[in-house]
């Protein structure tokens, strides 16, 4: 699990603040969330104070003629993204890394703002894979033909702890908890053959 | 939404119809006409709040049993619990296992699949009636000792050994090989049979484990909740009772 990202939100309407939390909810996004409904006078000041990784904004919410100043040290490092019901103007929009089209549809919201968030480097656009490697299918046969981590690690030369890992992730990708579980698997997957597992089912 | 003792209770069962079996516990049967809740219990003599926690704790997993539950006699939850073992072992097991013979006579799937899940699923019966087995054995004539104790006064010296080797606490164990058992058994089934030329029967099965699931985790989530609690109660009170005759 991810540290969760520290949102600062500049959104002077509070329907728009909680609907983009429940978006991020529902996305299963972890987040913490600094809200600001004020027009910004100084945003370097306002970011020092929450120290946010994302700062959302309602462009309308900036002091006229401020700008996000980029090669300031403190704003280096925080991605902004514009709230909007329309594209900005070029000038305007360069300032920020992205736009996000409030009156978009739900699933035009999810997708852009999953791609925004892969953007700025908080979610990863690689699924984690499922399917098992060719060393935890290794380690499945064993626990299936029943050793224990003990007698797989002497076997495999990992440590006992490097097997119990192994493990853990075996059963969490394929959904099987028990030894007798799993080895119903492997033989189902044709990984082991009843005739080793010698009465041990 | 909580059920409440002035619902109808055919509304109850429109609201949640998986609460028959809960219902049936009580040795209330159907034919509600337009009585309440409330009506209904009292003309099956069945006390009106246990009745309500009991189907809540069911209805809505997330309802935490408060009222007065500590002043549940602990019998009468014993009694609950014994017909929640009756209702496994009698009814819903033999069910499944009717199913499973069903699924080796039929030729949806190859013989040693059906053996394997049919050899799973007999090592799943055998472990949950161990299970339960112990419990009929060890925890409810314990608890139905100590409350009777805490009634009469009888052979207390005789009572405080035993509190000294067994406590409710010793029994707070896992359930948790059973309950990997049935998830492991309803994942198989789901994800890994080799194409089943037809899953009819499967779907029977998985849906029978599904509820035999529901139910099995309100029955431990009633022991930990509300079982639990009252047996600590009385064992507190117990050892109360032997300080004082020591002074």
């Amino acid at each position: 699990m991810q540290s969760p990202v520290e949102i600062l939100i500049i959104e002077p309407s509070f329907l728009i603040r909680e609907g983009i939390k429940t978006l991020l909810s529902q996305m299963e996004i972890a987040f913490r969330m600094d809200e600001s409904d004020a027009v910004v006078h100084n945003l370097n000041r306002l970011i020092q104070k929450s120290n946010p990784g994302l700062v959302m904004i309602n462009p309308s919410m900036m002091k006229e003629n401020l700008l996000i100043k980029r090669s300031d040290p403190e704003l280096s490092g925080v991605f902004f993204i514009a709230l909007v019901q329309n594209d900005l103007p070029d000038a305007l929009s360069s300032q920020f890394d992205a736009l996000l089209h409030l009156c978009a549809s739900k699933t035009e919201l999810i997708k852009e703002t999953e791609e925004i968030l892969t953007k700025a480097g908080i979610i990863s656009s690689e699924k984690e894979s499922n399917t098992l490697s060719g060393r935890e299918i290794d380690i499945l046969r064993l626990v299936a033909l029943g050793l224990t981590n003990n007698e797989i690690s002497e076997k495999l030369f990992i440590s006992v702890h490097t097997a119990m890992t192994h493990r853990k992730n075996i059963t969490r990708k394929l959904g099987i908890k028990t030894v007798s579980g799993l080895t119903v698997y492997a033989i189902l997957n044709k990984l082991i053959k009843t005739e080793e597992l010698k009465g041990r089912l | 939404m909580l059920i409440h003792k002035d619902m109808k209770m055919a509304e109850v069962i429109h609201l949640n119809h998986h609460l028959l079996h809960l219902i049936n516990r009580f040795g209330i049967q159907l034919g509600f006409g337009e009585k309440t809740v409330e009506d209904v219990c009292a003309d099956y003599d069945v006390p009106l709040l246990f009745f309500l926690e009991i189907v809540n704790t069911f209805h809505d997993p997330s309802y935490f049993p408060v009222s007065n539950m500590l002043q549940f006699k602990a019998g009468m939850l014993v009694d609950y619990l014994q017909k929640t073992h009756q209702y496994y072992l009698e009814f819903k097991i033999p069910e499944l296992e009717n199913y499973i013979k069903r699924l080796l006579s039929d030729d949806s799937m190859e013989p040693e699949i059906k053996q394997l899940l049919s050899d799973f699923f007999q090592q799943y019966k055998a472990e949950l009636t161990t299970h339960i087995n112990k419990e009929e054995q060890a925890v409810y004539p314990y608890v139905r000792a100590l409350e009777h104790f805490l009634d009469t006064n009888n052979d207390e010296a005789e009572f405080i050994q035993r509190l000294k080797e067994y406590s409710i606490h010793d029994y707070e164990e896992d359930h948790d090989d059973v309950e990997a058992k049935l998830f492991d058994l309803k994942n198989i089934i789901i994800k890994y049979i080799p194409k089943p030329k037809d899953s009819r029967i499967l779907n029977v099965i998985l849906h029978e484990l599904f509820e035999l699931e529901k139910d099995l985790n309100n029955h431990a989530h009633i022991e930990d909740l509300i079982l639990v609690p009252i047996v600590e109660k009385m064992e507190r009170e117990l050892t109360t009772r032997a300080d004082n005759s020591l002074i």
